[in-house]
């Protein structure tokens, strides 16, 4: 057994009103990938803070061993320089400048005027990349860097630290599949050197893939020990976040199709940046009763202009016809789709979803404000009372229906903005990437929640990036490339290979 | 405790301000002082209310001082065409504030141009047609009831009997909003209710002193006290207070919710237009005349009251309550400044400080709350 470089113990962390991290505890080798997962608000994040000296002591209680010293830094730059180093979500770095300067960020080696040595500068910078086998110019703009390739950059900034605990949160949640095998490379790499990894990730794959061990966090608590990642399956991990077993992710559903509600006529949108482009062009489906329609496509393939085209998002812009129940419908503007029954949970909710500093209650009936008022005035008990009706049922999370949407976690605030397309009780809903970005476990009540909307006999449409989510919930799916419709499938139809086939530009028939 | 000053810091000033006032001049706290000083607010005061809302959506009306100018000289020389009253105020109202207002929200929202750009060249346009109407000089208004809206006061009899129903009506109206709903029951804000019956009762105390121990409530007093009241009312209560706060909040996610932002923004924009208009045209009755110039500047005053009121620059955030505050701190300054024989040229320069000072507050109170 290596030597243990790392012990967390008894840390507690307490915000006004929550504890956020309630005794854990954990201990790291040297050399060793340790997975440290849970679902979003379970403390992982919080607990990096602590380790990376973002919460200094006295502000949490309970002991870190570095080498079995107890160590309680005052600020990150200590933390920094006894080797803790932090990969974060979103980079730290600077486009504008070099990739050199941007490593050896207020550290370039000086001559006797103050002015920098940039012939030493690039020089070590080389050297540090060629730790990672990377073949980065260290003297072209940061930002002319791929996002992988930037994040490389950040890595070498670490390393050249002489960082010994390296923190990966969230890593791959930007980066392509070749990108990830380029950075499953170099933490094996580093493994291999002796650095050690905490890992954070809600991607169980690369879990599996990538680490040694793994710590489960929920609700601020460590649960368990920590488990090598050969004892383990994915579904144990699963339940442990969760605190209860997942037959199945995604909850089976067996619907019959009904009759057909929403239907779009040849929908074009064009480019307003290139004339000759269309963002859609000619696309036609329809939706039924009684199913989930999934739209399924690479990035930019036109699938979120297509329904922020029905949504009428585009306004005159668009063209094509849509219809509802047969009925030809007229929408310039979210309004009119709104008053018509269509409901959009937009794909970004920080920026289109939420008002992030305002309450639970007025985000969630701000589409259906006519139902709470008459001309004079609201009825801001009635308001209350559906929040708090929709706050029970979608299970969200919060303090109490005051506190401003921006203080709950992802999942939660996922819900809050599916919350408020249902109280508008429309027809058809449209959700697009509804589970970005949240944990396993609203993921499967997302899932739940769809299923039972079906039932209820609303028309789901759901646009997923991710294939098994599109393969696991719809009934039928619609590809796109390239802003064209490549392939209508049936569930029984569909498999990886066949949609991907599709996404990737293979016309197929209609 | 912390809470409150943070929360009433504004007010809190407010009543520092007062006190020490009180103590350099002898004749601040007189009823015919306190009185004069409360419908000098009252021009300004008008405008704030629409400010405020303008500035609810993250936007700003710089036409304001223009169209104070613009109504002044469109009311008079109705009358002097031989307009009766009233026709001639519904007309320089809808006229002037309307078409004006409906200008700067429609040509800002539909053609997404910032208003400060649309009102800049607005503020221009309407000073420069109050110079062609008048032909540059100062023109006497000739109708004598129209004097008297300006500087007419309210009996002392109906003014005591509007008082009493004010402090009724406070106090009921305390009653009902110190209920709160918790889990479910209604609970009842013991804080919040013996703080808001000590205010109303001080307040009518104050109310009492002031215009009952002078010549009673003065008519623009009334008005603003009514526009104050319908703007409270607007923000807090209706459709379309609500959708101002989730515009300002953020824009995009308000349009995909249904709210129709073409429409909301030039209802406010109309709104401050009126609300301006109304104001120049007390001031034309108050100054029994008006002069082309009349308003330089008075988006100015209207746009630091809304500020120290505590409306955030950035949009979403910000009371009625809190701009009739930021208004009257204003009209304390310059009123006790006057009083301790300050030239007005200094009066502009600790304006200017306060207007940063309360600005810096603002911001240190948001980082720290981040």
């Amino acid at each position: 057994m290596a030597e243990v470089i790392l012990e967390m113990k008894n840390i507690i962390k307490d915000f006004p009103g929550v504890r956020a991290l309630d005794n854990v505890n954990f201990t790291l080798e040297q050399g060793e990938v340790l997975a440290l997962v849970g679902e979003n608000g379970a403390g992982k994040s919080t607990l990096m803070k602590v380790l990376s000296g973002v919460w200094p002591y006295p502000t949490y209680e309970g002991d870190i061993y570095l080498d079995d010293q107890l160590v309680r830094f005052d600020n990150t730059r200590e933390a920094e320089e006894a080797g803790i180093g932090i990969i974060h979500q979103e980079l730290n770095l600077l486009p504008d400048l070099s990739v050199a300067e941007n490593i050896f960020l207020d550290r370039q080696p000086l001559n006797k005027f103050g002015g920098i040595k940039w012939e030493e500068l690039y020089h070590n910078a080389e050297k540090v990349l060629a730790r990672l086998n990377m073949d980065i110019d260290p003297r072209i703009e940061l930002g002319d860097l791929t996002v992988g390739k930037q994040q490389m950059v950040e890595i070498a900034k670490a390393l050249s630290l002489d960082t010994r605990i390296l923190v990966f949160d969230e890593p791959t949640s930007a980066l392509t599949d070749s990108e990830v095998n380029e950075l499953f490379t170099v933490i094996n790499e580093l493994r291999a050197s002796g650095v050690s990894i905490i890992y954070i990730s809600h991607k169980m794959e690369e879990i599996e893939e990538i680490a040694d061990s793994v710590v489960v966090l929920r609700d601020g608590s460590t649960i368990g020990d920590k488990i090598n990642i050969d004892q383990v399956t994915l579904d144990e991990i699963i339940a442990r976040m969760v605190g209860r077993d997942i037959e199945d992710l995604f909850p089976s559903h067996d619907f019959k199709r009904g009759e057909k509600t929403l239907e779009a006529k040849n929908i074009s949108v064009p480019d307003p940046f290139n004339p000759e482009k269309k963002l859609v062009d000619d696309v036609s489906f329809s939706a039924h009763k009684g199913e989930i329609l999934g739209i399924s496509g690479l990035m930019g393939a036109g699938r979120t202009e297509l329904v922020n085209a029905i949504f009428g998002v585009y306004g005159k812009k668009r063209e094509g016809e849509i219809f509802l129940n047969g009925k030809k419908l007229d929408i310039k503007s979210p309004a009119d789709a709104i008053n018509n029954g269509i409901a959009l949970v937009t794909e970004d909710r920080k920026e289109l979803g939420l008002l992030l500093d305002k309450n639970l209650v007025m985000n969630m009936t701000l589409p259906s404000i006519k139902k709470f008022s008459s001309k004079l005035a609201m009825d801001k008990h009635a308001e209350r009372a559906v929040a708090e009706k929709y706050v029970d049922e979608l299970n969200i999370k919060t303090p109490s229906l005051d506190v401003f949407v921006e203080k709950l976690s992802g999942g939660n605030q996922q819900k809050v903005v599916i919350g408020k397309w249902l109280i508008t009780e429309s027809d058809v809903l449209i959700l697009d990437e509804p589970t970005r970005g949240i944990d396993v476990g609203a993921k499967t009540e997302v899932y739940r929640l769809m299923n039972q909307l079906v039932e209820q006999g609303v028309t789901v449409i759901m646009i997923s990036s991710e294939l098994p989510e599109i393969m696991g919930m719809s009934d039928r799916i619609v590809v796109m490339s390239e802003g064209k419709k490549t392939a209508e499938l049936e569930r029984s139809e569909a498999d990886q290979e066949t949609i991907m086939k599709y996404a990737t530009g293979n016309k197929g028939v209609e | 405790m912390k809470k409150f000053i943070k929360n009433n810091g504004t007010f809190i000033a407010l009543i520092f301000l007062v006190i020490i006032l009180s103590f350099l001049s002898p004749s601040f706290l007189s009823s015919r002082n306190l009185t004069n000083l409360v419908r000098q607010v009252t021009i300004n005061g008008i405008i704030a209310v629409g400010m405020t809302m303008v500035i609810l959506l993250a936007g700003i009306d710089l036409s304001v001082g223009s169209v104070v100018g613009l109504s002044a000289v469109t009311v008079t020389l109705l009358m002097q065409a031989g307009f009766g009253m009233w026709l001639a105020i519904l007309v320089t109202l809808i006229g002037v504030g309307g078409v004006i207002g409906f200008f700067n929200g429609f040509m800002s929202a539909k053609f997404d141009i910032h208003p400060f750009i649309i009102t800049l060249g607005i503020m221009t346009i309407a000073r420069g047609l109050s110079l062609v109407l008048t032909q540059g000089v100062s023109v006497p208004v000739t109708n004598l009831t129209f004097a008297e809206i300006g500087s007419g006061y309210i009996p002392k009899l109906p003014s005591l009997i509007i008082l009493v129903v004010a402090l009724v009506l406070g106090i009921f109206a305390v009653f009902k909003t110190s209920i709160e709903l918790k889990n479910g029951e209604k609970v009842r804000n013991k804080a919040r209710l013996t703080g808001g019956i000590i205010l109303t009762i001080a307040g009518f105390i104050a109310g009492f002193f002031t215009f009952i121990g002078y010549q009673g409530i003065p008519i623009p007093v009334a008005i603003f006290a009514v526009i104050v009241m319908a703007g409270i009312y607007t923000l807090r209560k209706t459709r379309f207070g609500r959708k101002l706060y989730a515009i300002g909040g953020n824009e995009k996610v308000a349009w995909l919710s249904g709210i129709n932002i073409l429409k909301s923004k030039t209802m406010v924009f109309v709104i401050t237009g009126v609300l301006s208009a109304a104001s120049g045209i007390l001031l034309a009755s108050r100054l029994n005349g008006a002069s082309p110039n009349l308003g330089d500047g008075f988006e100015l005053d209207a746009i630091a009251s809304v500020i120290i009121g505590g409306t955030s620059f950035m949009g979403g955030v910000g009371t009625i309550t809190g701009t009739v505050i930021g208004a009257i701190i204003i009209g304390v300054i310059n009123n006790g400044m006057s009083l301790l024989g300050i030239n007005t040229f200094y009066q502009m320069i600790v304006k200017g400080f306060i207007i940063i000072l309360a600005v810096m507050i603002d911001v240190l109170n948001r980082r720290e709350t981040a």
